[in-house]
């Protein structure tokens, strides 16, 4: 610690190169922190899917709906023990950037097939015997302030599920979920009965996507396939996929989106580290004669080394930490944002967690290591005699 | 350490038949060639010669900053040439104080933590440092300075914190390359002096690299030096 005040007054000395190249160093953190943030999310989301469920859709298209009547033969393929209607009601709640999710489910199925859903029994109860009633997320209740018993008036843009008026809902029951046992559960959607929707309707309605619960993951293919081969030659063919598929369809190339956010955030890292590395060489070469005069008062060469490496860290630890700072604040911001911040909504994983908050130090770190190595090692060799000839 | 500690009978420094050899490339350049010279305890010493006779490298070789290509260097009790580097750099840091021509002090650091520097390689607490510190700085007259930066000093005054830096730790020997070298007349008049106090009061060893006939004269001994060989 005593030598400390002679590295921090060599970094404050040229400082305006020591605040580029934090600032430099934090963008490069800030990027990696909130690309990892992005891609945990979207992993997070993706994870939380049941390897006991499947997802019936139309095989051409997710707008297209499937026959009510799907469902009890379904139901019948040998592996399926239990199913139950989710369709994407696609409501608006009195603007659009009020998004959120909301879909018409089987209250009864819904609950025995998506045991991650909690409700207290008696807004269970409540919400069964209540054909207009809908359940609310714990962050939806908590992000419009809804209550047991509120009124949520949502009108669809879906040209089938549109009637004139929107549809009125009674708030029975805000779930919530073990977040230790289902992770990744989304508290930020509601669901309501599907008879309504299609009394509403007039019976016109069909199944936007159907759940499919089956006794043995391993059998998840077969039982998939069983499916589409019942309505292979229908005027509705069916897609089967496992939930994790469904949903990894949903947030787009989700495997190249890692892939591509990882690389751009390599990429940034590796420039950053270049420029840090300059910074520090020319750092060093300009204290030649002063590295020269600490080892005639006595100071070893490893202590030199140590000291020149003791800046790179601290430039690093600098940039991670101003970098996490900004990626904190620009995540929370995002959240807010219109549109965007819808959708990174569905992604109840986002925020900046401790990990990566320790993945983004630790490389601050490396870099800051990597870039001084060479200039420190410059510094282990270089010579007395020859540094003070350069006076 | 111990092993090469010899009896300090011939003096502070004591140099036997030292060669010294640069290689450039294949080439080999001898700068030193079988060299002898003995400084007695308390004695100050002026080297001079012309550029290139190797004055420099026999004061870097008596400082430790550098080793013989053969022969034998004893200064303060010590024999330098089997030790290694890091040894060398803690045998520096005890037994020699070092004066530059240009001052050579750290610029980011103030006068006061630029002689306290070399207290750091030592156990001291930071106290006892500051007050070391503070006492040599008071020792070359530059106490009410010892919250200037280099830049705000004049190159006399750089010379004194440099001078208080080099015995700060109480060192036995002082090596000086060309102390007055950078000074005005004046300035170089207050230099000599206070190296003639450290060695008439405080009984230090000094030897000092010149080319200046009345920094010289102000030394007991004037030796010269010609191409590796000491002339007189």
């Amino acid at each position: 610690m005593k030598f400390a005040p002679l590295v921090l007054k060599h970094l404050r000395k040229n400082w305006i190169r020591t605040l580029s190249t934090v600032l430099a160093m934090s963008v490069c953190i800030f990027l990696i922190c909130v690309l990892q943030t992005v891609i945990a999310a979207v992993n997070f989301g993706l994870n939380a899917g049941s390897t006991r469920r499947l997802v019936v859709r139309d095989y051409v298209s997710l707008a297209n709906n499937l026959p009510i009547t799907y469902k009890q033969k379904i139901a019948a393929v040998p592996g399926v023990t239990d199913t139950c209607i989710v369709s994407w009601f696609g409501g608006v709640y009195r603007d659009p950037k009020n998004f959120f999710a909301n879909l018409a489910v089987e209250p009864e199925a819904f609950l025995r097939i998506y045991p991650e859903v909690m409700l207290r029994p008696d807004q269970k109860a409540a919400w069964l015997s209540d054909v207009r009633g809908a359940i609310i997320g714990r962050k939806l209740a908590q992000r419009f302030g809804w209550k047991l018993g509120d009124h949520v008036q949502l009108e669809s843009f879906i040209p089938p599920y549109r009637v004139g008026k929107p549809f009125d809902f009674v708030v029975d029951g805000i779930y919530d979920t073990d977040e230790a046992k289902y992770p990744g559960t989304d508290l930020n959607s509601m669901y309501f009965n599907f008879k309504y929707l299609y009394e509403a309707t007039g019976q016109r309605v069909g199944i936007g996507t159907l759940t499919a619960q089956i006794d043995n993951p391993s059998q998840a293919g077969a039982v998939s396939k069983a499916i589409d081969e019942t309505f292979d030659n229908s005027d509705n063919p069916t897609k089967t996929e496992t939930e994790q598929a469904f949903r990894a369809g949903f947030v787009a190339l989700a495997g190249n989106l890692a892939l591509l956010l990882n690389v751009i955030g390599m990429a940034v890292a590796f420039t950053i580290l270049l420029v840090t590395a300059n910074t520090m060489s020319i750092a060093v070469r300009e204290r030649q004669q002063e590295i020269a005069v600490l080892k005639t008062l006595g100071f070893s060469s490893m202590l030199v080394m140590t000291l020149i490496l003791s800046e790179a860290l601290l430039l690093g630890l600098m940039g991670g930490l101003l970098g996490i700072l900004f990626a904190r604040g620009i995540i929370a911001v995002l959240v807010n944002v219109p549109f965007l911040g819808d959708i990174l909504r569905g992604f109840p994983g986002l925020g900046l967690s401790p990990q990566i908050a320790s993945l983004g130090i630790g490389m601050a770190l490396l870099l800051g290591l990597l870039a001084g190595f060479i200039p420190s090692i410059l510094a282990y060799r270089a010579r007395i005699t020859e540094a003070l000839r350069q006076v | 350490m111990a092993t090469t500690e010899v009896a300090a009978k011939a003096g502070a420094v004591s140099v036997q038949n030292v060669r010294k050899v640069y290689y450039r490339d294949s080439q080999q350049i001898p700068v030193l060639d079988g060299l002898n010279l003995e400084v007695p305890q308390g004695e100050f010493l002026a080297l001079m010669g012309p550029s290139g006779s190797g004055k420099t490298t026999l004061l870097n070789l008596i400082a430790g900053i550098d080793s013989a290509t053969s022969g034998r260097v004893v200064v303060a009790g010590t024999d330098l040439t089997p030790l290694s580097e890091g040894e060398l750099a803690k045998w520096r840091s005890r037994n020699v104080g070092f004066i530059f021509q240009f001052y050579n002090l750290i610029p980011v650091l103030n006068a006061v933590e630029n002689v306290e520097l070399p207290l750091l390689l030592s156990h001291l607490s930071k106290k006892e440092r500051r007050e070391r510190a503070l006492t040599a700085l008071r020792i070359v007259g530059l106490a009410d300075r010892s919250k200037h930066y280099p830049r705000q000093l004049s190159g006399g005054q750089e010379q004194r914190v440099a001078i208080a830096r080099a015995i700060v730790t109480d060192p036995s020997v002082l090596v000086a390359d060309e102390p007055t070298g950078d000074l005005d007349s004046r300035s170089a008049e207050e230099i000599l002096d206070l190296m003639q106090t450290f060695n008439k009061e405080f009984g230090k060893t000094i030897v000092m690299v010149t080319h200046d006939p009345r920094a010289a004269a102000r030394a007991h001994v004037q030796r010269h030096l010609e191409k590796g060989v000491l002339t007189t």
